[in-house]
């Protein structure tokens, strides 16, 4: 029997494992240098974006302004729903930060390949996200300026903060989620900035990244005790975004109210949480890849890698979904019941439809592999994923509020026009700070892009490559993927 | 300070280099290169990195600070929350566990400065910018009788340059 043989692009792909990416188009050092360093020049396109990041900003800035003076009343909260947008977006924004610190930190004792180059964006982009995160608890006190009261420290009021409250946990997660992953970016920005310094001919720039590469040279002294701490840094890190979302998921799951006092949060929070970041680096690293013409770095294979990894964490989201109903189901608790029922068939249908079309149905289309090796889909996927984690947070935290244990109590909630500034203003000043990131320093991590790039030999052909293990290995047939 | 830096295009010439050194015994070797690599590391045979011990001493005192605060606030503001002890172990654990993480990765980049010696406030002798970018450096800082035998040897395996500073 006669068979016709199928044109090579049709044949199924090989799944590629993760930890052996490699960048078959990057031949060279100097060249990682010459490509990444390029990206740093600014264009128009650039300043435009952030005109319109730092214009977003100004309008969130002067709503606040506003509200400040108005009172927290302009804001759309209806009692008992005195939480809202703004409690919801800083759960958003935590949770953005997750992947960055997962792609970064977790990823790194793992030795996960596809890492390498897009872990930089993902940490920069942890920082500012928990950077925009922090200002949330922030604008929803009425009293702004006192927040620092929740920071335990000797004064002459002598008043101390509760430490049995999840508020004041919240407080201690954040600031060292800040503070870590700040320094885990610094610390691996410092050669790369080292590398910068060689090549920078402007007196003032080359005097300022002098100063913030804190004179490193690249010795052997100095690689040996930085290849040590940054693998503590990361050790630390993973614990680190596992406890901070279930310290966050504590503001609910310690209140008694209906839909939130569950045992199941912080695992869900977490899952969440990283699910909607890698969302997020999909938003962030597919246009950058192609501005700023790196697609032979961010390759299809890294993005197919990292959308294996955003499926799996929507199928445990999902499971966590299903869970809670049957936890609902199960206890046998009438008010839990009908507060599961009123959030899904009643008062708040439609947000938690948003919520399971773009979390839990759409992310099924990356069992293929053919879509997941489609850049515009994985964008456009992403933006539904950032659509529907926001709504996950409002289906969390807006539906238990207004539906409590008492139907006299019931009510409903629609957020204002402040509201929405001040959303959009999160955003101006999220992007603002990436913006600026980008053009300042290198997007992709030189120093470590360099460790997967063959080094010159004297003894070994240019045609040979290294593997995951430091050892230098003939290169396989063309890989799809590596030279998109 | 003086001595002799050779700079290599190829990672392997510098690896023999560093043995012919360390053989001859020629003196101090710092080496450069633009990313860290596990031969250069196993040529140099230097032990394990000291910053371990910041981050255990680190990652102790900040749990400690972090159960001793909580449980000396609550002692000296006693408030009983939900029928639970004044001190109670199990909410203090977070508070424990977070300054564990602050402290001890504070703790790691100090010790990390410290061992590394950065920040360095003059880049001094014996460093080249084609070190961040794609060559390799080895600088051997020797009395000016053995100068000419380091030459020799960093000659011998492949410097593209070799010059003398002090």
């Amino acid at each position: 029997m006669a068979t016709v043989a199928r044109p090579a692009e049709e044949m199924p792909r090989p799944n590629i494992p993760s930890a052996n990416i490699q960048l078959p188009a990057v031949r060279s050092y100097q060249q990682v240098n010459d490509e990444i360093i390029a990206t740093l020049t600014p264009t128009v396109a650039w300043f435009i974006g952030l005109g319109i990041a730092i214009t977003a900003l100004l309008i969130g800035i002067g709503t606040w302004i506003y509200q400040i003076y108005m009172g927290l009343g302009v804001a759309g909260y209806n009692p008992p729903v005195m939480w809202g947008v703004y409690i919801i977006t800083f759960v958003f924004w935590v949770g953005i930060g997750h992947a960055g610190t997962l792609i970064s930190a977790i990823l790194y004792p793992f030795r996960a390949g596809f890492r390498t180059t897009i872990y930089r964006c993902a940490e920069a982009m942890t920082v500012f996200a928990v950077m925009t995160a922090g200002l949330f608890p922030i604008l929803h006190l009425g009293r702004p300026w006192k927040f620092f009261w929740l920071i335990p420290y000797p004064h002459w009021r002598f008043i101390w903060p509760n430490f049995k409250s999840p508020l004041v946990w919240d407080v201690f997660a954040i600031l060292t989620y800040l503070t870590v992953s700040t320094t885990f970016l610094y610390v691996g920005l410092v050669p790369d900035i080292a590398a910068l310094r060689d090549r920078e001919a402007n007196p003032i720039r080359k005097r300022i990244y002098s100063v913030l590469s804190l004179g490193w040279r690249n010795s052997d002294r100095e690689w040996r005790h930085f290849t040590r701490a940054y693998l503590f840094l990361a050790a630390f890190s993973t614990p680190l975004v596992l406890s901070v979302h279930s310290v966050v998921s504590f503001d609910f799951a310690m209140a008694l109210v209906p839909g939130w006092h569950a045992t199941i949060f912080p695992p869900y929070f977490v899952a969440g949480a990283i699910f909607s970041g890698i969302g997020m680096v999909f938003t962030i690293i597919i246009p950058l890849r192609r501005w700023f013409g790196l697609r032979h770095y961010v390759t299809i294979n890294h993005l197919d890698a990292a959308a294996k990894l955003c499926l799996f964490t929507s199928l445990v989201v999902g499971l966590a979904y299903i869970t809670e109903f049957w936890v609902a189901w199960y206890s046998g608790n009438k008010v839990e019941q009908e507060y599961f029922m009123n959030r899904v068939f009643g008062q708040w249908w439609w947000a938690a439809w948003i919520m399971l079309t773009c979390n839990m149905i759409l992310p099924l289309t990356l069992f293929s592999q053919r879509l997941r090796r489609n850049t515009t889909w994985l964008f456009i996927l992403s933006l539904f994923i950032n659509l529907g984690m926001w709504f996950e947070r409002f289906v969390i935290v807006v539906p238990s509020l207004s539906h409590e244990f008492e139907p006299w109590q019931w009510t409903t909630y629609a957020p204002t026009w402040v509201d929405w500034s001040i959303l959009m203003g999160s955003f101006g000043w999220f992007s603002m700070w990436f913006l600026l990131f980008i053009k300042q320093f290198p997007v992709i991590a030189i120093a470590e892009v360099k460790e997967i790039v063959p080094p010159r030999l004297r003894t070994h052909a240019a045609t040979t490559d290294i593997n995951v293990s430091g050892q230098h290995v003939d290169y396989a047939p063309e890989t799809p993927g590596e030279h998109e | 300070m003086r001595g002799v830096l050779g700079v290599f295009r190829e990672l392997d010439s510098a690896v023999d280099a560093i043995a012919e050194l360390r053989r001859s015994k020629a003196g101090s070797i710092t080496v450069y290169s633009p990313t860290p690599r596990h031969e250069l590391e196993h040529a140099l045979a230097h032990g394990p990195s000291v910053v371990r011990r910041f981050t255990l001493v680190g990652g102790l005192l900040g749990v400690t600070f972090g159960y001793w605060i909580a449980i000396w606030v609550s002692e000296y503001w006693p408030m009983v929350v939900g029928g639970k002890p004044i001190p109670s172990w199990v909410p203090y654990t977070i508070i424990g566990f977070e300054m564990m993480v602050l402290v001890g990765a504070l703790s790691t980049v100090f010790g990390m400065f410290a061992v590394a010696r950065v920040p360095r406030l003059m880049m001094t002798v014996g460093y080249d910018p084609r070190f961040s970018d794609g060559d390799y450096g080895i600088w051997v800082e020797c009395p000016p009788d053995r100068e000419a035998k380091v030459t020799q040897v960093l000659q011998a395996n492949g410097a593209v340059e070799v010059r003398r500073e002090r």
